[in-house]
């Protein structure tokens, strides 16, 4: 019910106002007021990527040793593949309830521009599902026995990560948002593309460790957000048009 | 001036010339190839360090540049699928996914061959041989989803696009497996780069045999794409004559 009091909340803000009248920046703004209005009344889907982050995480230890020495030098890169993992999962929710509802649709129908609509959605599932396993994560590092040193650096390296691997996630969902069985092959697509960050993220950590200076790591993270913030929605705007079709 | 464009896009055009050109395609990888292979392993001196083994380098780096070629050769397909929806561009690019993909293993298979008596492992976690897998993945992830689409037309876009995400990516994976190997640890001992060191009596096989591998991977991706289109054409009436006059 409150899908589609939302939807129309979106098609006719401001009373009646002909929807090309509509600037795009409001209806930029009703999108993500409208996603995150929902995600809040679904208190699993907020729920589900931390559990899966806290329990992947927690496997590490149990599949690989409890040395505390061990679970240092892989802690890094534990949380991070963690983090991207869980990142991966909750990207289902991003488009699939929109297309079975009808209401992407109506987005693509919009005179607005799409990559803005497209970002919007981007965002609010970021805030939805990245931030929080952001948040959790200097606990769970703190688990792994991360030397302290390097907490800042797997926040601030997860805080710009993070949201390069929702957009790029955004493409596959997109692309494959029609399909029967998409858990699978969405990771099969996204994962390569992951790739990068992943490198560079979890590599800035384990510096912090040791120490070395990380002006490059965060550059380089800042240049993948850049361009994957610029062009990803793009990407997946077009993908949703050839997957609605 | 378009117009020889768009006449390369047709299926049927693209059916009769190539079937004229693969005799001679043929003939020349024939030559090549067997020059190539013959001169690579019985006349080039054994490297002074690697012995014989260096003689798989000349299936090794041909098989290896082309795989590399096949992301950008998608891409560029793509983008003509999308812009121009040309129907042979999306063929050409659904028969150069596998094919890429059979490129990349054979170049990781020979390379893991390689790698053996001269790092003393089967696989390492180098820069060129990571990106290599990452590649491979890449292709696996096009070819899946051309698979999971059922419509056809719907397949081509979404592939197409895939590809020039990939294609756009494909550079900046391998800027950052080497960022991460180098800073990993000390980078192999092992470089290409030392071949223009070589004398033209290493090279020049080498080279025949790039040109030569190049003409096979354009025969198997002719042949693939000349199936495509039998198989997409089947309901008009030339592709019904071929069938007809192949079956008497």
């Amino acid at each position: 019910m409150s899908d589609t009091a939302n939807t129309v909340n979106i098609s006719q803000p401001q009373g009646r106002a002909p929807l090309a009248q509509v600037s795009t920046f409001s209806a930029f703004k009703a999108t993500l007021k409208r996603d995150l209005l929902i995600a809040l009344k679904r208190r699993n889907d907020l729920l589900n990527p931390l559990m899966f982050f806290l329990i992947v995480v927690s496997l590490f230890p149990l599949g690989v040793s409890s040395d505390p020495q061990e679970l240092t030098r892989i802690a890094a890169g534990a949380v991070w593949v963690s983090a991207l993992l869980a990142s991966m999962l909750s990207l289902d929710n991003l488009f699939r309830a929109d297309y079975e509802d009808g209401s992407l649709e109506q987005l693509l129908l919009s005179p607005q521009p799409l990559y803005f609509m497209v970002l919007a959605k981007n965002i609010s599932h970021w805030l939805i599902s990245g931030l929080p396993v952001v948040l959790l994560s200097p606990l769970l590092a703190y688990m792994l026995y991360l030397p302290a040193d390097a907490y800042w650096t797997l926040v601030l390296t997860l805080l710009l990560g993070t949201p390069v691997l929702s957009l790029f996630g955004a493409i596959g969902v997109a692309l494959t948002v029609g399909l029967g069985s998409r858990g699978l092959i969405l990771a099969v697509i996204v994962l390569p593309l992951t790739v990068p960050v992943l490198i560079i993220g979890a590599k800035a950590v384990v510096d912090a460790s040791l120490g070395v200076p990380l002006g490059m790591h965060y550059a380089l993270l800042g240049a993948l957000l850049a361009l994957s913030l610029s062009l990803a929605p793009l990407a997946s705007a077009a993908a949703l048009k050839i997957s609605v079709n | 001036m378009w117009q020889w464009f768009f006449r390369l896009g047709s299926p049927k055009w693209f059916y009769e010339m190539s079937g004229k050109w693969l005799p001679w395609l043929l003939v020349l990888m024939t030559v090549l190839m067997s020059v190539g292979i013959l001169w690579a392993l019985l006349f080039v001196p054994q490297d002074y360090q690697q012995g014989d083994t260096i003689r798989i380098m000349y299936v090794h780096v041909p098989v290896a540049s082309i795989s590399l070629a096949c992301f950008p050769l998608m891409a560029v397909a793509g983008v003509i699928t999308l812009v121009w929806k040309m129907k042979l561009a999306d063929m050409v690019a659904k028969c150069a996914a596998p094919i890429g993909a059979w490129f990349t293993a054979v170049a990781l298979a020979t390379g893991a061959i390689w790698g053996q008596p001269i790092w003393g492992t089967w696989w390492a976690w180098d820069a060129r041989l990571t990106s290599m897998l990452i590649q491979f993945f890449l292709l696996i992830g096009v070819i899946a989803l051309r698979s999971a689409i059922e419509s056809p037309d719907a397949a081509a876009k979404a592939c197409a696009l895939l590809a020039i995400v990939g294609a756009i990516n494909v550079p900046i994976i391998k800027y950052s497996v080497e960022w991460w190997n180098t800073l990993h640890q000390p980078s192999s001992d092992f470089s290409m780069d030392e071949n223009s060191a070589f004398g033209p009596e290493i090279w020049v096989p080498l080279v025949i045999m790039i040109f030569a591998v190049y003409i096979f991977f354009v025969i198997s991706l002719i042949l693939s794409t000349r199936n495509e289109i039998l198989q997409r054409e089947r309901r008009s009436q030339w592709v019904v004559d071929i069938v007809a006059k192949e079956q008497v």
